[in-house]
């Protein structure tokens, strides 16, 4: 195997021109550079190298290297969890470029990439070879290998674009023990936050509203670096009652899709608090109503149908311990009215529903009841939720958002028990990071095609090919894992 | 400023200590004072100074925080035991353990780290926030902290779910397992239940349509661009509306009652409006309302407008502490009604913000306007500066129905309110106004003496000449000078007619019986009143003083017959 050349240790660019160059600035340009190198490849996989729009690309994303490497003195593009760095400056997501990143991130990730160092010198030949290198890559049974790609960009002459490997701790899924137990520790305590508060209203008590506001922001944390594994946990019965990790399961799936559509940091967590909170009105509903056992009379029905006004009028009962929730009311309100208000709490006059209130209403039509507890009601499989929310319009969401929500869980959710081609039996881990592979989530094999169980510790990337370009392995049904005696669980904590 | 580096090996060690004195330094200035000011600034470019010092010998500065020190390579570089002032105790209390800085911080986050310390160190203990929460908000780029949870160990640890109830038809061998997927397969056909069509979700899904991007863009623009206090206000009232259990409405006026006051704390006036309309509102629509919750709604506003409740709300105005718009206030204002009024003239003379005393000038004019009864009660007040500025205001609004109590403040012992009512009942100019005018002619006051009787020639009022008469035959006007002495001659020579003609000839001419010579303002003064009655009898008497030997009488002589005309 061919050594990879080690980037040396650059010079430091001059003290002024650090100065000069602003984190602003480095954004724009990366964001440039980004949108070059998306749109090489695209062009590159669409047409051949003579095309005058691969020719077009290619200068474009010479020239944008030029420059941010003149401007910088350095030009590194760095992947790191689900995010992509420039200079170290972390480029922002946003609804116009989302789509270009996530296709750069996912291509990188796929061939083993963590970092591309592009030094002084480099030639537009070079990059034409390594884009076409990157496309040609297939990753020997699914798991990336930067050597035979090292292996054959030096046969190409490629000597001023070198690569390295993701730093050991950040797994290609996000997953690493550590990362997957700093989530469940987010998840535990917002867990617990949530049953101190809702639990406290029946007390007589308040929540301290420091600790709320830690376990949003840590969800939020979580889902910016580690969506997978807490998303994971959502599919984790019997932790708690089922009202608690309800509104953190409504938390995290809204600040997820939150994240999908581009809102920033700050946002998220108002996103974040109005899911948490979105049930408080539950916390004033009797609880033998809440916990009953037996289907609802229609009387008991309608009592629980006054949760979204109970929960505004119980949310300013929070305000004398910190901001006043506002959100967190609206979504409260709003969560259960339908696009077209056909739902309840009925209204006087017609309303616009806030954009908020709808992401939790889809996050909140993901995880209610019976559909995702298994301890009452018949228990509904998650990817016949998400197909039932896309299909049915009279459940009332909106269909953007659902998208935004397929998009996160993919076709086949966390938790999902899936037969393979190779009669295996997986559970989905997560959705594709490529969104065009939606539909081939990663899963863990948790039974051999022999019919043996396995630890479930090997993650497989449904997308991935073998020489010839065709799939490994391929979903050819979804069960009931109980059926099997699967705990899906068992594979989220 | 920086001071040089050592040369040598402890050089990294050296630049690192130095960062974290002039950090701490800078936290003070932070503190003290604000972002213009010169030490801040100075402060401020030490700090930048300094870190430029450490990307020159490190890629990155890694801190370890214990109760008294940040430790760099297990070396103590800031020791600070007094926790009151410390920067390892503000961040180790909070449960930060680690900092790291890395290049690009000095740029801008280095300062916000420093308000953050700083706003931390004013946060009480019930405050929603604490150090970890307001760097949270930072989203710093370039420095990276590692906390530890404080007291979250008592959090029951997440577990897989209990082993799932073998039935007894669950396949448990690996034959058994392979057999059931077998069949299961089988069951299903060509098309298994459960496999998704690709095509289904081909395109649709990979990628927002424009369209749609745009769509999202405009509802996240408008979630934040909505007025949610509006928004959570309207969902009360409509709960309040369709519930009619009793215990809810009322807990929802109990929620007003005590929210109204956090509104006007933020200078949410807008939103105190409406709640103020939609509470005469539920009053004049709502059926089925209880007493309780009629009387209770009814209080709402009258308690808004309790003079201390309004003392606050002005006071808040003033200090600039709430800025909202000149049009909110005056919604505000005006749905209160308009017992506001003393309440508001009470604060005009203390606001020395010229904006806010300009809007509740037009507030307070335009209830006056509307409601002179309350200009009444206003003018009881016995704060004569209260009752000065009540003048003022109400002078130029000439409501004719508070002609008797300016009269009865002709009376008031301080002169400038005296004024002030001369001032008003002169702006009303209505006969009764004048009347009440009358007795101020004899003021002890010399202002008062003369705006009274000009206000009686300008408004043209005959009542005064009695008053007139008596003063200008009397001595009142003996040690007055010209200034004085010429508008009561003017105003007898308008009112008195032929009847006035001999005793002013007699003044002009220094011919009175037993009587002193009249000075030459007082005979100049004669002369121009009888150009005021312009009779030929006056004219007559005119004509004769023409040789006067006096160049003023006789200026004021010729200056009185072109006003009759020649």
């Amino acid at each position: 195997m061919t050594e990879p050349k080690v980037p040396a240790p650059k010079p430091r660019k001059s003290l002024a021109l650090a100065m000069e160059s602003s984190e602003g600035s480095i954004r724009e340009h990366g964001r440039d550079f980004l949108i070059a190198f998306y749109s090489a490849l695209r062009s590159l996989k669409l047409y051949p190298v003579e095309n005058d729009q691969v020719q077009r690309a290619l200068d474009s994303i010479f020239d944008t290297a030029r420059s941010l490497y003149e401007v910088e003195g350095a030009l590194e593009l760095r992947v790191s969890h689900e995010f992509l760095y420039v200079n170290s400056v972390r480029l922002r997501l946003n609804l116009n470029n989302y789509a270009t990143f996530s296709h750069v991130l996912t291509t990188l990730r796929q061939c083993g990439i963590g970092m591309v160092d592009v030094e002084e010198g480099v030639q537009r030949r070079e990059w034409q070879i390594f884009l076409s290198q990157l496309l040609a890559y297939a990753p020997s049974d699914g798991v990336p290998d930067l050597s035979g790609l090292w292996q054959r960009m030096a046969q190409g002459g490629i000597t001023h674009i070198l690569l390295k490997p993701p730093p050991e701790h950040d797994e290609a899924f996000g997953d690493s023990e550590e990362a997957k137990d700093v989530a469940k520790r987010a998840y535990e305590r917002s867990v617990a936050v949530t049953k101190e508060l809702i639990g406290g209203v029946r007390m007589g008590r308040t929540a301290s509203a420091k600790k709320i506001k830690r376990a949003v922001q840590s969800i939020v944390d979580q889902v910016l670096r580690n969506e997978v594994s807490l998303v994971g946990l959502t599919v984790v019965r019997g932790y708690d009652e089922q009202i608690f990790t309800h509104s953190v399961n409504v938390c995290i799936f809204s600040v997820s899709i939150g994240k999908r559509i581009g809102l920033t940091k700050l946002q998220l967590y108002d996103l974040g608090m109005a899911g948490l909170l979105h049930d408080f009105g539950k916390s004033r509903i009797p609880l033998e109503i809440l916990n009953s056992e037996v289907p609802l009379t229609e009387e008991q029905e309608e009592v629980v149908r006054t949760h979204p006004w109970q929960g505004v009028l119980a949310l300013f009962g929070l305000r004398g311990h910190g901001e006043i929730p506002y959100r967190a009311m609206v979504a409260s309100y709003e969560h259960h009215m339908k696009t077209d208000l056909s739902g309840f709490p009925k209204t006087i006059e017609p309303r616009q529903l806030s954009m908020f209130s709808k992401i939790v209403a889809v996050a909140n039509g993901y995880d209610t009841p019976p559909v995702r507890s298994f301890g009452k009601g018949v228990p509904v499989r998650p990817d016949e939720v998400l197909r039932e929310m896309r299909e049915n319009k009279d459940l009332g969401y909106d269909p953007i958002l659902v998208k935004a929500l397929i998009n996160l869980l993919g076709v086949y959710p966390v938790g999902t028990c899936v037969i393979l081609d190779t009669y295996e039996i997986a559970v989905v881990h997560g959705a594709n990071p490529d969104l065009a592979q939606l539909h081939r989530p990663i899963v863990r094999i948790v039974v051999t095609a022999e019919g043996g169980r396995t630890d479930g510790s090997a993650l497989v990337d449904l997308a991935s090919v073998d020489e010839t370009g065709n799939y490994r392995r391929s979903i050819i049904k979804v069960t009931e894992g109980l059926d099997y005696g699967i705990n899906m669980s068992d594979y989220s904590v | 400023m920086t001071q040089p580096i050592k040369p040598g090996g402890a050089d990294e060690s050296y630049v690192v200590e130095n960062l974290l004195q002039i950090l701490w330094k800078a936290l003070s200035a932070v503190q003290l004072y604000s972002s213009n000011n010169k030490i801040y600034l100075q402060a401020v470019d030490a700090l930048r100074g300094a870190l430029t010092l450490v990307w020159q010998r490190l890629d990155e500065l890694q801190l370890q925080v214990s109760e008294s020190a940040l430790l760099w390579e297990d070396k103590k570089v800031l020791s600070q035991e007094d926790k009151s002032d410390s920067i390892p105790w503000t961040l180790f209390k909070d449960g930060v353990r680690s900092l790291t800085l890395s290049p690009g911080v000095e740029d801008r986050e280095i300062i916000a780290f420093l308000h953050v310390i700083k706003d931390a160190r004013l946060l009480a203990a019930e405050d929603p926030d604490d150090l970890l929460t307001l760097l949270w908000e930072e989203d710093f780029q370039h420095l990276r902290y590692g906390f530890v949870e404080i007291s979250s160990d008592d959090v029951p640890r997440i577990q897989a779910d209990t082993p799932v109830s073998q039935s007894e038809s669950t396949p448990v061998s690996p034959g058994e397992i392979r057999g059931r997927l077998l069949r299961e397969v089988e069951a299903s056909g060509d098309t298994p239940e459960g496999v998704v069509d690709v095509d289904d979700f081909h395109s649709t899904l990979y990628f927002l349509d424009d369209w749609e991007v745009e769509y999202l863009t405009g509802e996240i623009d408008q979630e934040y661009q909505q007025n949610l206090r509006a928004k959570v206000l309207e969902i009360l009232f409509e709960v309040f509306e369709l519930q009619q259990n009793t215990k809810v409405r009322g807990e929802i006026i109990s929620i007003i009652d005590s929210f109204l006051p956090h509104l006007l704390g933020v200078g949410d006036f807008q939103s105190v409006t409406l709640v103020v309309r939609r509470l005469r509102k539920l009053l004049d629509e709502t059926q089925e309302l209880t007493p309780d919750h009629r009387q209770a709604i009814t209080a709402l506003p009258v308690k808004l407008s309790n003079p201390t409740a309004l003392g606050q709300l002005i006071q808040s105005l003033d200090d600039a502490a709430v800025q909202p718009t000149k049009d909110d206030i005056a919604d505000f204002f005006g749905e209160l009604g308009p017992h506001v009024l003393d309440t508001v003239l009470a604060w005009m003379p203390k606001l020395t913000n010229e904006r806010v005393r300009e809007t509740l000038r037009q507030v307070a004019e335009r209830v006056a306007q509307e409601h002179p009864e309350q200009v009444v009660t206003a003018l009881k007040t016995s704060d004569t500066a209260v009752l000065l500025q009540t003048l003022q205001l109400t002078s130029s609004l000439k409501v004719a129905r508070l002609v008797p109590d300016f009269g009865r403040l002709l009376r008031h012992a301080d002169t400038e309110i005296r004024r002030a009512a001369v001032d008003a009942l002169g702006a009303i100019g209505s006969a009764s106004a004048m009347k009440q005018l009358e007795r101020s002619v004899e003021d002890e006051d010399r202002g008062i003496r003369i705006a009274s009787i000009q206000y009686c020639v300008q408004h043209r009022y005959p009542g005064v000449l009695q008053k007139v008469e008596a003063v200008i035959s009397g001595r009142a006007l003996r040690g007055a000078d010209l200034t004085e002495k010429k508008p009561f001659f003017e105003a007898y020579g308008l009112f008195c007619g032929n009847a006035g003609v001999d005793p002013l000839y007699q003044m002009l001419n220094a011919k009175r019986m037993f009587r002193r010579k009249d000075d030459p303002e007082t005979r100049a003064c004669a002369a121009l009143a009888l150009g005021k009655i312009g009779t030929p009898e006056a004219r007559a008497a005119l004509e004769k003083a023409k040789g006067v030997k006096d160049p003023l009488v006789r200026n004021a002589v010729g200056s009185a017959l072109r006003e009759i005309g020649l």
